[in-house]
């Protein structure tokens, strides 16, 4: 793919890479690990690939060579050569053709998987006919979370106010986090604490009162009390919120954490497999 | 004191064994480390540790599918932290770092803690600092600590800090590794950054401009 014009912020990601937070460097990855998971599916690229995660204004691209494209999380009304193009649906896409996105409709962050298809001319844009429905999962609900560490740091009222209030999302947020906008939490006592670990999902209470949720680019450690934490099924639905949506906070606990996340890795090996034979079936009758 | 061990969001432990800053709780912190990297939990991503706490980072779909979740992997660290245990704990290496003592705060922190700009240089480069963790910044070192007569506070407002600048803050010095803003008060600069790992030695070397 050859970059035509630049979009706002688009990086090529992966699934996050672990191994090195003792040096400071973070995991990192996709925001929305879901999208970006359902779209390398969608082409048959391995679980490992990265694919290009684009926020709006999204960048233009032109391909050079004939190629399998795969289109998810948010809605940008995605467009080869200026024709609107289905989103979770695997396309095949000739040399020259044109990717660019026309308006956002719905979420934060879209996926564009690729995959160069060696053995095949295209001639023309071909919609293959399946696709990947992921509703389920971005659905409108609360955003469950888990009591932190310093939970009881926060005054009775204010715990009812973060499970009860709906929060804005300010436009400062970035990939390292969402600061979100609610009145000031008031503190039992403030105790000054020692700089430890975070994780994406922790939701930070700052000095001023104010809550951050850390997200994939966030740093390795921090000092700031831990109230709660995002569980990790979540992750995606919340990166695909943005400045001028509205959050609520549900509390849940550990072992409905681990159910939500073994059933999102099921559905995703599903889709994987679903995906890997429909391909292959294609190919084979296509040859 | 006996560890604490409390859950960090749904796929992470923190190994709490203190709430200070100090060089013994800080080896405890290694000690485990090292434990922990060479005999791996299952299913551990990450092992960040901090000041006096360790954190693993597990992958969700495994402790949760296999070991019961983190309320089991949290009786398996219990089973471990009592075992006796004797992994050996590399030395820290030591580092010496030529610092070129003109940074844009220096005269900040010296009339801040009624000094001269002469003795906070004195009192910085005098010290041999221990790494107690990386973090904030790729590569960024946790030093310390620094002698009581230097402890300046952070600046309230983050600033941009260039690559290889030399800062305070608290009773902490850092390197930083890349330009980013922050708020510690710059008293230096080096063009030599190594690779430090938590448990390394630091000590600087004041060169003439």
């Amino acid at each position: 793919m050859k970059l035509i014009k630049k979009g706002l912020l688009d990086t090529w990601q992966s699934l996050p890479i672990y191994g090195l937070q003792h040096e400071g460097i973070p995991p990192g990855g996709a925001m929305d690990i879901f999208s970006l998971q359902i779209a390398n599916a969608l082409v048959g690229n391995d679980v490992y690939d990265k694919a290009l995660e684009m926020h709006f204004p999204a960048g233009v691209y032109q391909f050079e060579k004939s190629t399998l494209l795969a289109v998810c999380g948010a809605d940008f009304t995605a467009c080869l050569d200026n024709v609107s193009i289905p989103m979770n649906q695997p396309i095949k896409v000739p040399p020259g053709a044109i990717l660019s996105f026309a308006k956002p409709v719905s979420g934060q962050r879209v996926y564009v998987a690729t995959r160069p298809l060696t053995d095949e001319q295209v001639s023309r844009v071909k919609i293959l006919p399946w696709s990947m429905n992921p509703e389920n999962v971005f659905t409108d609900e609360p955003i469950r979370i888990l009591c932190g560490r310093e939970w009881d740091q926060i005054k009775a009222c204010s715990q009812q106010l973060v499970l009860s209030k709906s929060f804005g999302i300010s436009p400062t947020s970035n990939r390292m986090g969402y600061q979100l906008v609610q009145e000031p939490l008031k503190m039992v006592s403030t105790s000054s604490m020692l700089s430890s670990a975070v994780t994406a999902g922790t939701i930070q209470l700052l000095p001023s009162g104010q809550l951050v949720v850390l997200l994939a680019g966030h740093q390795t450690t921090g000092g700031y009390p831990r109230l709660a934490h995002v569980i990790s099924a979540d992750l995606p639905r919340l990166a695909q919120k943005g400045p001028g949506d509205s959050l609520r906070f549900t509390l849940t606990d550990p072992t409905t954490a681990e159910y939500e996340w073994i059933f999102i890795q099921n559905y995703l090996q599903q889709v994987r497999n679903v995906c890997a034979l429909k391909l292959s079936q294609h190919r084979f009758d296509h040859r | 004191m006996n560890p604490q061990i409390y859950e960090l969001g749904d796929s992470a432990l923190t190994i709490e064994f203190g709430n200070e800053i100090s060089g013994n709780l800080h080896q405890e912190v290694m000690k485990r480390f090292y434990q922990f990297q060479s005999v791996p939990l299952p299913g551990t991503l990450d092992l960040i540790p901090a000041y006096a706490s360790l954190t693993i980072v597990f992958d969700l779909g495994v402790v949760a599918s296999r070991f019961q979740g983190l309320k089991g992997m949290k009786t398996l660290i219990e089973e471990k932290l009592a075992e006796p245990f004797s992994a050996v704990i590399p030395e820290g290496r030591l580092h010496e770092i030529p610092c070129l003592y003109e940074g844009p705060d220096l005269a900040f922190v010296a009339s801040n803690c009624g000094l001269s700009e002469a003795d906070v240089i004195r009192i910085h480069s005098e010290k041999e600092y221990h790494v107690f963790f990386l973090g904030f910044l790729p590569g960024f070192a946790y030093m310390g600590t620094t002698d009581e007569r230097i402890t300046v506070a952070r600046k309230e407002k983050p600033v941009t800090i260039q690559a290889g600048d030399i800062g305070l803050a608290g009773n902490q010095t850092g390197i930083y590794p890349s330009a980013s803003p922050g708020g510690w008060q710059i008293i230096g600069r080096t063009q030599n950054i190594p690779h430090f790992r938590a448990g390394d030695r630091v000590r600087f070397i004041p060169v003439p401009a």
